[in-house]
């Protein structure tokens, strides 16, 4: 029997993916193990693994990149040795009891009968192999796009092909699966915590000074993200309650310092995470989220890259001071870092030209009260106005 | 009498023998090309009653109706013409023998169905007693038809009404080929009349005189309101059943060579003992010469095939907007009913209880006060008897109100409307109309059971010359009936009982809606529901639970099941790309069948799932509550069934 390769689901909500590749080409052979496919999810892109042998059979209406795929719908088959192409999937059982076969004797349900019409099309699975169903509807609809809708997967029942599907086909941006699930925890942010948003101007002479060391030093050159990572891992330290994470059990303590930092993708936001921070050097930490940066960006993050204990996001590029960011749920808190900008700024009865920066903290009120998160902020403000002792550590 | 007169009634009984000899002739020919029955034997009834017969006053008849269109008026020429299938014919080719329709001199059809001019005839004589005319109407019919309801019901009616009715009984002891003497309990016809309690009076149906004598005065009795007259007129068919029908198996030679020698023809020449050459020449030549001109006639247009079903329809201004006020179904239609009675005097109900009691879903209520007895006229319980006589008011001038309160009573009675009311307009090319409202109440629910539960639209609806209407809001009830009471065109008009407490907004003035057009109830892009009756406020709320999701469902209500407006509901499928159609109603062979078969044929290229229908269970309705909801498709099916459609 042909082994249908399929949709797999990579998290618990994940009700579809988007394809993104085929790691394997038709007739290739495919070992347990082995990488067939690859699937954007909701929060990452996963290369999917065979768990059985056979040749790869990909049918000419397969996936292309870009299509959004249920879960648990068949886009290849593994084919044995001396196995020919496999039918089209049998209709699917509707198992109804209320289905009126035109026997009054037959068993009722409550609610009366629902009666399919003949389609007028010959029943799936007893037709040639190539055939796909295909709705008059989408068959006009493809007509009008020059689309061939053999060549589409169908979404509609027993993989008919409909006129949606064949509209979807022509839309080239479609939107990204993780488009939809940003949304979504968003919004169990803004229902599911008591955000509060704290700004503090904070002095960054001595942490420009000390990039622009980096900077004479030569080498790579840490961001001032990178030296957050550092600072904020500090204040953490010394402030737990700020990494702790909230479940209906009780509130958490972090067991380490993962800090996640926003990274801005075609594909939308995602928040990979730099694993243990206290424990890296900065140009470790620098490395580190270079290559998450470009991780996230090419779209090969892995689950194993994401959730950590606290958040840092960064607009400062963008001239942006304060703002309220939102909270990345279980997480207790995140960090907004404004422009650093040089201002005058008063210094006794003189006015002197320092480099200032907004830091702007959301803290879940659920977990702390604003005094200690207020503490926090305040340390933060001080390891940012002299950072030099903490970054080596 | 005088001699012209015995003259007279000599010429007309021998122009009916000599066209039934040349039918015959004829049909041996071919040139006749279905069933031809002849009169011959019978001559003296037909000519001695019609003898009495002005032209507004109407004949009823049967099969066997050739001699009677002829004494009636009709000219040879034409009831020849019609036996040949040409369009000369009095019915335009669409009868023959059997539908010989002539309404300009008051032939107002023979019949293929033995009993409806009995009642139709009835419902004549209450078109005159409405409209205060002293016209008779008048049924021949054969021994055949007396142990039919349709005589029991008819001359009951027409005795308590005292309508203006003379029943003919031509009893020439075979109905077709049953013997009166073995079909009868009672063998004496006449007498039954003391059943009903009107005259009955046994007549020699071969002596013209003594008919002639006996008519004069039961018509002028019927003139004087005095009420309707029983004849039985002994007589006998000296040809077969119908010609080329063998005749000697159930009668002998000799029986009918003894009638011959009864011949009302020469026994009315050798009573009067008067010469007779001129006129026999006359009638020969005129026969000879009708039969050359009816065989020389044309072909009626082939193209003309399906003209007459219905009559012409009205242009209608469009109908106002629902406005404020809120009326009750129920209320919506009596006003429609009390303004179109106030407006129209010749609307009149009839009905089980809606006289003083005001019907038994209030449909007349308010009404016996304003309008009377006439016109607002309690029945006995003979749904066949007053859905016949209805259809014989229609046709001469009235406009019967039917109110069958449950429209499962009428189905005692469904053969007056398939194959009398349906057909009239077409049988008579269009000379007849057919203004007449059949309403009862359909449809399941409060443990109503199964003989008060039907839902019988698609019944109606499958026949030609019917409009079946089923409104389901008290604006397009109260529209709907006003247009109903316009057109002249037998509407059933199928109240579903559940909706009739249903609250609308509802205009005050009258006004009308056509039919054939559909209500757009909400609309929506990814599904068409087209509901019906009392699906359409389950789709309405469906489609508003729905839409909270996200999923966006039109509802359609053809409002009409015939005609059904399928340009609407194929519009509503372009847009959307999926149909469910819903009907407590039966799914076999039922409406959402001729829905998705026309939408399957005209829309196919718009369809992008298979179309759907969700419809009561097949069965008879049960009484218990939990057996009964399980009947009925509720809400959650709805909901679930649209699902499922969008689901394909």
């Amino acid at each position: 029997m042909p082994i249908p390769v399929t949709i797999p689901r990579l998290g618990w909500n994940m009700e579809e993916g988007v394809f993104v590749e085929w790691l394997k080409a038709d007739g290739d052979p495919v070992k347990p193990g082995d990488a067939v496919f690859r699937l954007e999810g909701e929060k990452a892109t996963e290369d999917i693994e065979s768990l059985d042998a056979g040749t790869l059979h990909v049918p000419a209406n397969g996936p292309k990149t870009g299509d959004r795929l249920a879960v648990g719908a068949t886009i290849g088959y593994l084919l044995h040795a001396g196995e020919g192409r496999p039918t089209p999937p049998a209709p699917r059982p509707t198992g109804r009891g209320e289905e009126d076969t035109g026997a009054s004797e037959s068993a009722p349900a409550r609610g009366g009968s629902v009666s399919p019409l003949p389609s007028g099309r010959g029943a799936g699975g007893v037709g040639s192999s190539s055939d796909t169903a295909v709705t008059p509807r989408a068959r006009r609809a493809a007509a009008r796009l020059g689309v061939d809708p053999s060549a589409l997967i169908g979404t509609g029942r027993n993989g008919r092909v409909r006129a949606c599907d064949v509209t979807s086909s022509k839309t080239s941006a479609k939107p990204h699966a993780a488009r939809a699930v940003i949304a979504a925890r968003m919004m169990e942010s803004r229902a599911t915590t008591a955000p509060v948003t704290l700004t503090s101007l904070v002095d960054a002479t001595n942490l420009v000074n000390l990039r622009a060391q980096f900077k004479a030093a030569g080498g790579d050159v840490p961001s001032y993200t990178d030296i957050l990572f550092k600072l904020v891992a500090v204040a953490l330290q010394k402030h737990p309650a700020l990494a702790a994470r909230w479940t209906d059990a009780g509130i958490v303590p972090a067991a380490s310092i993962d800090i996640g930092f926003a990274v801005d993708t075609d594909a939308g936001l995602l928040v990979p995470v730099v694993r243990d921070v206290p424990a890296l050097g900065l140009r470790a930490v620098a490395a580190r989220t270079k290559e998450l940066i470009d991780r996230a960006r090419g779209g090969t993050l892995s689950a194993r890259d994401m959730g950590g204990c606290f958040t840092i996001t960064n607009l400062g590029a963008f001239g942006i001071d304060a703002f309220t960011p939102i909270i990345n749920p279980p997480e207790c808190a995140i960090l907004g870092i404004g422009r650093i900008e040089r201002r005058p700024v008063m210094d006794g009865d003189r006015v002197v030209g320092r480099d200032q920066l907004t830091l702007s903290l959301t803290f879940d009120h659920r977990i702390v009260d604003g005094a200690p998160a207020a503490r926090f902020l305040q340390a933060l403000a001080a390891c940012v106005a002299n950072p030099a002792a903490w970054v080596s550590s | 009498m005088t001699t012209v007169e015995q003259l007279a009634l000599y010429r007309a009984m021998l122009l009916i023998r000599r066209c039934e000899e040349q039918l015959a002739k004829s049909h041996q020919r071919g040139l006749v090309h279905g069933a031809c029955h002849t009169y011959v034997g019978q001559e003296a009834i037909a000519v001695g009653v019609c003898a009495h017969l002005r032209r507004a006053d109407v004949v009823f008849s049967t099969h066997r109706g050739h001699g009677h269109a002829l004494a009636k008026g009709v000219p040879p020429v034409q009831l020849i013409a019609e036996l040949y299938g040409r369009a000369r014919g009095c019915s335009h080719g669409r009868g023959g023998s059997m539908h010989l329709f002539s309404p300009e001199v008051g032939m107002m059809g023979t019949s293929g169905i033995v009993g409806p001019c009995i009642l139709q005839a009835a419902g004549a004589g209450y078109s005159f007693a409405l409209m205060k005319s002293d016209s008779v109407a008048v049924a021949f019919f054969g021994d055949g038809a007396v142990n039919n309801a349709a005589f029991h019901e008819g001359l009951n009616l027409a005795a308590i009404w005292k309508l203006p009715v003379l029943f003919v009984c031509e009893n020439n002891q075979f109905a077709t080929e049953v013997p009166f003497a073995y079909a009868a309990g009672n063998p004496s016809v006449a007498s039954r009349g003391a059943a009903y309690g009107i005259p009955g009076i046994e007549l020699d149906g071969n002596d013209v005189l003594a008919i002639h004598s006996v008519a004069g005065e039961a018509v002028a009795r019927a003139r004087r309101g005095d009420g309707p007259t029983l004849f039985e007129c002994k007589t006998y068919r000296t040809r077969p059943h119908a010609e080329g029908m063998g005749d000697y198996t159930y009668r002998t030679r000799e029986d009918v060579e003894r009638w011959k020698t009864k011949c009302p023809i020469e026994r009315l020449k050798v009573a009067g003992g008067f010469a007779t050459e001129e006129i026999d020449s006359e009638v020969q030549h005129e026969v000879e010469a009708a039969h050359a001109e009816a065989e020389a006639s044309a072909w009626p247009d082939a193209s003309t095939a399906a003209n007459h079903i219905y009559a012409a329809p009205r242009r209608v201004p469009d109908p106002p907007a629902p406005g404020e006020r809120v009326v009750t179904y129920s209320q919506a239609t009596l006003e429609a009913l009390g303004a179109e009675m106030a407006a129209n005097p010749s609307i009149f109900v009839l009905g089980e209880g809606i006289g003083v009691r005001g019907g038994n879903f209030k449909t007349t209520a308010g009404l016996y006060d304003k309008f009377g007895a006439q016109r607002l006229r309690d029945t006995p319980i003979a749904e066949r008897g007053f859905v016949g006589l209805g259809c014989g008011a229609a046709m001469t001038g009235t406009r019967p109100v039917i109110d069958f309160m449950f429209a499962d009573f009428v189905l005692d009675g469904v053969g007056e409307i398939v194959n009398q009311i349906a057909k009239m307009q077409y049988m008579s090319s269009g000379r007849l109309k057919m203004p007449i409202l059949l309403r009862g109440c359909i449809g399941i629910g409060h443990s109503a059971a199964t003989h008060h539960s039907g839902n019988y639209a698609p019944l109606y609806a499958h026949f030609p010359g019917l409009r079946v209407v089923v409104p389901s809001t008290p604006y397009d009830a109260k529209g709907l009936l006003h247009h109903a009471l316009r057109c002249d065109d037998p509407v059933l008009f199928l109240e579903p009982r559940e909706l009739l407490t249903h609250k609308g907004a509802v205009p005050e003035a009258a006004y009308e809606i056509p039919f054939g057009q559909a209500a757009v109830v909400r609309e929506g892009t990814v599904a068409t529901i087209v509901a019906i009756g009392t699906m359409v406020p389950k789709a309405r709320d469906a489609a508003d639970a729905l839409a909270r999701d996200g999923v966006s469902v039109e509802v359609i209500d053809p409002r009409t099941v015939a005609p059904l407006d399928t340009d609407t509901i194929g519009a509503s499928v372009a847009k959307t790309g999926r149909l469910l159609i819903a009907d407590e109603g039966f799914a076999l062979y039922g409406i959402g069948a001729e829905i998705a078969a026309q939408v399957a044929d005209r829309y196919f290229d718009e369809l992008d799932a298979p179309i759907k229908r969700l419809n009561g269970l097949h069965t008879p309705t049960p009484y218990s509550p939990p057996l009964e909801a399980a009947v009925v498709p509720d809400g959650v099916a709805l909901t679930a069934a649209i699902r499922e459609l969008i689901a394909e």
